[in-house]
């Protein structure tokens, strides 16, 4: 009796571990889903930039600049700006908003700020340096301008009393085509949290 | 058995009488005056059989202020690993931390000592400068991050220990606030310098030092943040506000012409910890009783002057702004730990008391009772230990200087001394240390190889009236064994 006992409990044990979707790796560590919702601390967090991006590549994909685009459109895309007085990596925005717009098709991008550094040491290196064969080496004075300039804000107004904290952030982004200084495409994507003690 | 108790409580106790404030008067004397290798020796030879939390502290600052560098961030990364075990537990296993509230029968000393909160984050943002000064910027830009997210992680536990405590004191029916404690000198922990800080360990120079070691990695978005921190922490000054004005300009245009320099200027060192005795009020048997208790308070005597401006070869200067006190930060530390500490010394009144009582019942020849005196006499003493070689003050400033060797003239309150460094890159880093004694130590940004650093000896004073003339030559000390 006893060792059917046990023997259904280690039954149950496998099931119910083959049941979660978060297997324990070892002692308290566990690999959980990435796209889970997290709500740890009311600071910028994994599901705040995921919202966010996302919701800005929808809306952008959906505007007539790229609908009715006859060729996929050349962008150029700068950081987001941080104005808030938190630390957030909004790098990370911006590279996830332009690798799921990149993962579309339906638009492409040429190198930012932040990347021309090394496109020109690597184009002065393969021209210059003298160790490339002359028919393999990427010429100079071929990169392509960019016809679009994406780039955009995020700020937060914060609120606390003694037990509760209220976050708002807001991301604001446009797209602004570089030849005639116009407008084409703007969105706005804001979240509220709320903790209490 | 009584008299027992009383015996292992005296004998017990060789770590509770050490007076970590003595040891390092002595070791700071011997290395603010130049000689830091003695000071190095007296360290050690006072920490042969305990490398703790403080040793490596202390061992990190001595190291840096001899220009080694590589060693210095060694010792300071030791120290790193007790903080990360207290990170740790304070996620994870709060309660463990937070069970020791109350639970101190002899000695606050006997408690682990997991340094002050404004130490925790300090000691990221000198490991920053370390590994600045070692050209290492990646490394700073982990210390940089480390730090703003041991805020946030001291934030919510203190947060949790203010509710813990209130819970202990009402269950233990504890009324005793700092205003009961007559002679305890109050008015040391409540200037204006203190109480208009946000908290104890959030400083402008932590988040200045951030958003630039952000900046020279190209983040202009953490960066912002690091430097908005700044402001918002000393919305008075300037130079922190020019910081971010400029910030995308020179994202964009950086000049490669020159070397953009952030000078920190550290003078003084913090004020020690003393301890006082103040009898208080304990619940006994026969209703209220006063027993002699001991508790922290802090040095009256501030800490030095910050140096003005750094006077260049060309005869421009670059002013320097005082941003940031660890001075105050030591007193507002005290100040926001003493309501626990009040908890922690009535419940340990309470306790002796109540030993004391049961002994003299017990004992009819007195001598336990006499013993039992005797120990809480000896054993009663405040905690001291603190991080005593950081500085007291530190100043910024920042300025475009061409790239290579640079001597200038530092304005500290002992007169003008000179200064020689070198700055290359980008983005340099120039670390300055004055002495209460006049001494200047110098850390600059330079490559490993040639990193060293620079001793200034000090001028007599000039008489008043007379014209202040440049400090002697500066002598260069023995290059680091980075």
């Amino acid at each position: 009796m006893k060792l059917r006992l046990i023997a259904l409990a280690g039954l149950c044990a496998l099931a119910t571990g083959c049941a979660t979707n978060s297997p324990i790796v070892g002692g308290n560590v566990q690999y959980g889903d990435a796209k889970a919702v997290e709500t740890v601390t009311n600071e910028f967090g994994s599901t705040d930039l995921q919202m966010m991006a996302e919701a800005m590549t929808r809306s952008m994909l959906q505007s007539r600049v790229i609908t009715r685009a006859k060729e996929r459109p050349l962008i150029t895309v700068a950081d987001v700006k941080n104005k808030t007085g938190e630390y957030i990596d909004t790098r990370a925005i911006t590279n996830s908003i332009r690798t799921q717009l990149l993962k579309s098709g339906d638009v492409r991008f040429v190198t930012d700020i932040a990347d021309m550094k090394a496109q020109t040491d690597e184009l002065a290196r393969q021209n210059q340096s003298g160790l490339y064969k002359k028919s393999t080496t990427a010429k100079m004075g071929r990169m392509v301008g960019a016809q679009y300039r994406l780039e955009g804000e995020i700020t937060s107004i914060v609120k606390r009393t003694s037990d509760i904290k209220d976050v708002y952030y807001k991301l604001s982004m446009i797209l602004t085509d570089i030849e005639s200084g116009t407008i084409e495409w703007a969105e706005e994507k804001d979240i509220r949290k709320t903790s209490r003690r | 058995m009584l008299t027992g108790a009383a015996a292992l409580v005296l004998s017990g106790c060789a770590g509770v009488l050490r007076s970590h404030d003595s040891e390092m008067s002595v070791t700071l004397q011997s290395a603010m005056s130049g000689q830091v290798d003695k000071a190095l020796e007296i360290l050690e030879s006072n920490n042969k059989f305990d490398k703790n939390f403080l040793y490596f502290l202390e061992k990190g600052e001595l190291l840096r202020l001899k220009g080694a560098y590589a060693e210095s961030r060694d010792a300071w990364l030791s120290a790193d690993e007790f903080v990360r075990q207290w990170e740790e537990e304070a996620k994870h296993s709060p309660e463990k931390l937070l069970g020791n509230i109350g639970a101190v029968l002899i000695n606050d000393k006997t408690r682990r000592y997991d340094g002050a909160d404004y130490e925790k984050v300090a000691l990221a943002a000198r490991l920053a400068l370390d590994h600045a000064v070692l050209g290492d910027w990646d490394n700073a830009r982990i210390e940089v991050r480390k730090m703003h997210e041991r805020e946030a992680v001291i934030a919510e536990f203190r947060a949790r220990e203010v509710e813990k405590l209130k819970e202990q004191a009402e269950a233990k029916n504890i009324r005793t606030q700092v205003e009961d404690l007559k002679g305890y000198p109050v008015e040391l922990l409540n200037s204006r310098e203190v109480t208009g800080l946000r908290n104890s360990y959030q400083s402008a120079f932590g988040h200045y030092l951030a958003g630039f070691v952000y900046e020279v990695s190209g983040e202009p978005g953490l960066a912002a943040a690091g430097y908005r921190q700044a402001i918002e922490l000393r919305p008075d000054v300037p130079m922190l506000k020019q910081a971010l004005a400029g910030l995308d300009r020179r994202v964009r245009r950086p000049n490669p012409k020159f070397t953009d320099t952030l000078i920190v200027a550290e003078s003084g060192k913090v004020p020690a910890l003393k301890s006082v005795t103040i009898p208080i009020p304990v619940p006994g048997p026969h209703g209220f009783q006063f027993v002699p208790t001991s508790f922290p308070t802090i040095d009256s005597i501030q800490s030095g002057a910050v140096p003005t401006a750094l006077r260049l070869e060309n005869g421009k200067s670059v002013d320097l702004h005082g941003v940031t006190s660890f001075d105050s930060m030591a007193r507002r530390e005290l100040r926001d730990n003493l309501p626990g500490i009040i908890v922690r010394g009535t419940l340990r009144a309470i306790a002796k008391g109540a030993m004391q009582q049961a002994v003299a019942r017990n004992d009819n020849t007195g001598f336990a009772g006499l013993l039992m005196m005797a120990a809480n006499f000896v054993t009663e003493s405040a905690d001291e230990r603190m991080w005593r070689s950081l500085p007291g003050q530190v100043a910024l400033g920042r300025a475009l200087l061409p790239p290579g060797k640079h001597t200038a003239e530092l304005m500290t309150s002992h007169g003008p001394r000179r200064v020689e460094f070198e700055v290359k890159g980008p983005y340099s880093i120039v670390v300055l240390r004055t002495s209460e004694l006049g001494n200047v130590f110098v850390a600059q940004a330079v490559t490993p190889e040639i990193a060293q650093a620079k001793f200034v000896e000090p001028k007599p004073e000039p008489a008043r009236g007379k014209r202040v003339k440049p400090a002697a030559k500066p002598v260069t000390a023995a290059p680091s064994k980075s």
